[in-house]
């Protein structure tokens, strides 16, 4: 009898405990905000935006690379959404088909024409997020493995043939050094380096109206001939120990993301390299295309605070803030028009050719079944690298699985 | 003895419950509920992300699973993963067992240098490993000042899972072997006593006595370990995320990415299923094969 009492106590005492935590998040003007950038960069951003705004609080949790997008599904699931959300690039298109993301069209309006990357998060005119920060993928090489292949370092390669010109001369200077640093054996990395050849080149995935695969060009298999190709005058790896041998003084050349800007100083501090636009097919055909890629802030519908967050997001997406936030990380840029035109750009030549480079990168198309399209570009392109098939049949069989995949939702 | 009074009728019960409850409360929460949600999921087309509620579709998630290429090459993969390491791990930990059982000096000190992998995180192992196995890591410098060849381990369809699984042989041994050192330390030393002065080797003391007396130990080694096997998804999560041409792709890696790149997560769970099924059936067969038997007991 005791003990029933006792347990009929506990549980009412348990009861209390999860009346009293649920309550505690109502309280106040509150913000939940997850991000994914180190508190230490966006802490000073956003407590500028609390003294702006009196009586507002932001709650900032900040999400892990590896479990995130875990725990966005997760919140997605149990309905506990938080008010503001950065979400990557990559998961945009499944995001925005889900219906879960807040319409934010008349908020925005006014900013359209001072960002870029819009196309992440639209569909039709409807805007279901802001582009907070970018990011794309450049040409890195080493000046010095450039002059002692006899190659003028300050002069990198512009066109597909001086890419492999230069890649070749690095390559026969042997002792460890390879040429190309060509990306392999990784999903989720290796679309993000092959495509800028491919669209570079004209190449295209689907359609406009995304109904239809147009995988299966002449300018994707030239593409993709031209990428295996640089096997011969490089090594085949995972991005880190690409960037690692990169570091190291082994690769002449590599397309890489931003982050090396940060971990370049760090380790490899006596490192002479440079930056340059992705190689495009000839000195007049083609273009220098890459990656777009990009963080976007969101409100989901089932947020309690939409009107603050977006409050939040417009605050965060200002020049000064975002800029704040990019210096930091390096990783990234701002999404803003213009902004390498920002002293702080001026300074950091190599930075800005980022953000030159994301002016004629290619957004990936907003189909809803995105995440498998790219898988499936990515096996084919895979199975090219292995010499498992030509260049022309995995062109082909990607072409094949998009076809399957457009139709489905 | 003192004699005690009974306690009333209904007490003991009522008090047994109230210091169980919290467990059964962790375990209905964190285990029950999410075991009954997942088979619920297995017959849905439930996706966290999709607005709206999520639609019955009987079996067709496990005849989909049972249709997808894909899904067959990550059982194959885990198939060769399960069966390419726990002989060797099994093996390698009985050597251990039996190396480090009598008493020497440094014996302590051999113990826990086997078992310490076990007490590191597995993501570091994996991390550590997949330095070594680089294209320019340590493994293949040893190899280049030997003058063979230096493969692309963890690079190359062919050597990326057999990279793996050497790790985790080593990974896994030191953790089975104390688990079979206990079971050593059980059988009395009388036998070996007994069979010494009957003149037995040193070989027969062990296949005569040792393996048998062993058998239940070994038993849960072998069920153990394939359970875990059957699991392993961070190693690969880590070194490869399934790839070279998806040559390390795992059932569990393979209903990871279902699950969190693609939001599928009803089929997801119908996979979680299908390797839940397969992993019954092999512990049953296992327990079946190699449960102590009346006569061997005698």
């Amino acid at each position: 009898m005791i003990g029933r009492r006792a347990a009929g106590r506990a549980a009412l005492l348990l009861a209390a405990v999860f009346a009293a935590t649920a309550s505690c998040a109502r309280a106040g003007h509150e913000i939940v905000f997850w991000q994914f950038w180190p508190a230490e960069v966006v802490t000073p951003i956003l407590e500028r935006f609390e003294r702006e705004h009196p009586g507002t609080r932001v709650r900032m949790e900040q999400l892990t690379w590896q479990s995130g997008l875990e725990k966005i599904t997760a919140a997605l699931a149990s309905g506990n959404v938080p008010d503001l959300c950065e979400l990557g690039s990559t998961w945009m298109p499944r995001m925005l088909d889900s219906g879960q993301l807040a319409d934010w069209s008349a908020g925005v309006a006014d900013l359209r024409p001072e960002l870029r990357g819009w196309e992440l998060c639209t569909i039709g005119d409807a805007v279901y997020g802001i582009p907070w920060v970018m990011g794309t993928r450049a040409l890195f090489y080493n000046k010095t493995l450039f002059a002692r292949a006899g190659l003028d370092s300050t002069r990198p390669p512009e066109t597909w043939e001086e890419l492999r010109a230069a890649a070749a001369a690095v390559h026969r200077l042997g002792g460890g050094v390879s040429g190309y640093g060509v990306q392999s054996g990784e999903r989720y990395v290796l679309f993000k380096k092959f495509m800028p050849f491919a669209w570079g080149n004209g190449g295209r995935i689907l359609a406009d109206d995304l109904r239809s695969a147009v995988f299966d060009s002449p300018e994707n298999r030239a593409a993709l001939e031209f990428y295996v190709g640089l096997r011969s005058v490089g090594v085949m790896e995972r991005q880190d120990v690409l960037d690692r041998a990169f570091k190291e003084g082994k690769i002449g050349l590599q397309v890489s993301g931003a982050w090396l800007f940060k971990s370049i100083p760090r380790d490899a501090p006596g490192l002479r390299y440079g930056v340059a636009l992705v190689p495009r097919p000839e000195r007049e055909r083609g273009t220098h295309a890459s990656f777009a890629g990009g963080e976007v802030l969101v409100s989901f519908a089932g947020s309690k605070q939409r009107q603050a967050a977006l409050e939040l997001a417009r605050f965060l997406v200002r020049p000064e803030n975002a800029l704040a936030l990019a210096a930091s990380a390096k990783s990234v840029q701002p999404a803003g028009v213009g902004i390498d035109t920002a002293a702080y750009y001026r300074e950091h030549p190599d930075e800005a050719l980022m953000v030159r480079q994301f002016e004629t990168a290619v957004p990936t198309p907003n189909h809803p079944a995105w995440v498998d399209m790219e898988a499936a570009i990515e096996d084919e392109i895979e199975q090219a690298l292995f010499d498992r098939k030509t260049a022309a049949e995995a062109v082909a069989a990607a072409q094949q699985r998009l076809a399957e995949l457009v139709g489905k939702r | 003895m003192a004699h005690r009074e009974p306690p009333p009728p209904g007490t003991t019960n009522a008090t047994a419950w109230l210091f169980l409850s919290p467990w059964i409360a962790t375990f209905a929460l964190f285990g029950l509920y999410p075991f009954a949600f997942s088979l619920w999921a297995s017959f849905t087309d439930y996706s966290p992300v999709r607005a709206g509620g999520s639609r019955f579709v009987g079996l067709e998630n496990y005849g989909r699973a049972l249709v997808d290429p894909a899904f067959w090459s990550a059982l194959g993969n885990t198939a060769v993963f399960v069966v390419g390491t726990i002989p060797f791990t099994t093996a390698l930990a009985l050597g251990l067992a039996v190396a480090v059982q009598p008493a020497f000096r440094g014996r302590t000190l051999f113990r826990v240098g086997f078992f310490m992998p076990s007490v590191v995180s597995v993501v570091v192992l994996s991390l550590i490993f997949k330095g070594l196995y680089a294209t320019d890591g340590a493994i293949n410098g040893l190899l280049a000042a030997l003058g063979l060849p230096q493969p692309a381990w963890l690079n190359d369809p062919r050597t990326a899972l057999p990279a793996i699984m050497v790790m985790d042989v080593w990974a896994a041994s030191g953790y089975y072997m104390i688990i079979l050192l206990a079971g050593l330390e059980a059988i009395p030393r009388e036998l070996y006593d007994a069979a010494r002065i009957e003149g037995a080797s040193a070989w027969a003391c062990f296949t005569r006595i040792t393996l048998p007396l062993l058998r239940p130990t070994l038993l849960f080694v072998l069920v153990v370990n394939t359970v875990r096997s059957l699991q392993i998804f961070a190693e690969v999560f880590v070194m490869t995320r399934g790839g070279p041409l998806r040559s390390t792709n795992t059932v569990v890696y393979y209903l990871y990415e279902q699950a969190f790149y693609r939001f599928d997560l009803g089929y997801a769970s119908a996979v979680a299923y299908l390797l839940f099924v397969v992993t019954l059936g092999l512990a049953f067969v296992q327990m079946r094969t190699l449960r102590t038997t009346p006569e061997a007991a005698r």
